[in-house]
């Protein structure tokens, strides 16, 4: 099997990746791509322990980006978990083939402006999707399978055009 | 007789206030106990919520989240970290949270924390029927 899931959202593991997306496509794997977590041995321990029942990898966006196609040879689906577009676009530009992306949760701070419940963007953000959809790559809105689906061109007018 | 533990109850959408309303009605008013919902914010936001709450502890408490492996039980075990006797404690129901209740005053945050682990799996009871 293979990539079953490719997410951005701020809160990586959590209920709705383990309980809604997990009870829906049943992961072997789940890879934490974040290069943050990956350094932290405190961080990376809390994560392991996150699933049980699910094998939890925690890497940095190089390691997945070398380890990403290994994953097609192993039994089983798995899940790919960013914290965020920037962290989606340096996987993307280290040469990842990321099909498309379900942003699933990056919630407000400061400087943020509301996309719809659950997707806040700033600059940063909206700079980074733009160059995702340059490359190809699907930006699917929706933070649970139970909900629609929404195409985050279809939320962000300037993006239509990209 | 020790200090009365504190805690704090972080869980999805308004599980955590209407868990303490719930207790308040079987056990009477409530104080000592915090509830703070994780709905709206980030990883980052939602421990600094926790942390600012259970900084304000003297000396450790009880932080209960709904279930194990969410963001409210890994946003408390971070927020917990590094402040001493601070336990997070997951898969809280009613009755668990009465025995802690009528227990806060009764033991130490890590004993009690033992002993809600138990009483929590206890809780949980069938009560099959019978054909007529």
């Amino acid at each position: 099997m293979s990539w079953i899931l490719h997410r951005v959202d701020d809160r990586l593991i959590h209920g709705q990746v383990v309980i809604a997306y997990g009870h829906r496509l049943q992961p072997k794997r789940i890879w934490v791509v974040d290069d943050a977590a990956a350094a932290s041995v405190w961080e990376r321990s809390l994560l392991l322990a996150a699933a049980p029942g699910i094998e939890v990898r925690v890497v940095t966006v190089a390691e997945a980006a070398a380890a990403y196609a290994s994953e097609s040879g192993e039994p089983g689906g798995a899940f790919l978990l960013l914290r965020d577009l920037t962290a989606a676009l340096a996987l993307v530009e280290a040469g990842v083939p990321v099909p498309s992306l379900n942003l699933g949760g990056l919630h407000y701070a400061p400087g943020k402006s509301k996309v719809n419940e659950y997707i806040y963007l700033d600059e940063r953000d909206r700079s980074a999707a733009r160059s995702l959809l340059e490359r190809g790559v699907m930006l699917d809105v929706q933070d649970v399978p139970a909900t629609r689906v929404q195409p985050l061109r279809a939320l962000i007018p300037e993006l239509s055009s990209t | 007789m020790s200090a009365r533990v504190p805690a704090l109850l972080v869980m999805h959408a308004d599980l955590s206030a209407a868990l303490l309303r719930a207790a308040e009605q079987v056990t009477g008013p409530i104080e000592g106990v915090e509830t703070l919902s994780n709905a709206g914010l980030s990883r980052d936001q939602l421990e600094q919520e926790i942390a600012e709450r259970v900084g304000r502890w003297p000396a450790g408490g009880l932080v209960f989240a709904d279930f194990w492996g969410g963001s409210c039980h890994q946003c408390g075990a971070n927020a917990a970290r590094g402040r001493g006797e601070v336990v997070v404690v997951t898969g809280l129901n009613l009755p668990t949270l009465i025995d802690f209740l009528h227990n806060r005053e009764n033991y130490g945050v890590v004993e009690l924390a033992e002993r809600l682990q138990k009483k929590g799996q206890e809780s949980i009871r069938l009560q099959r029927g019978k054909a007529a």
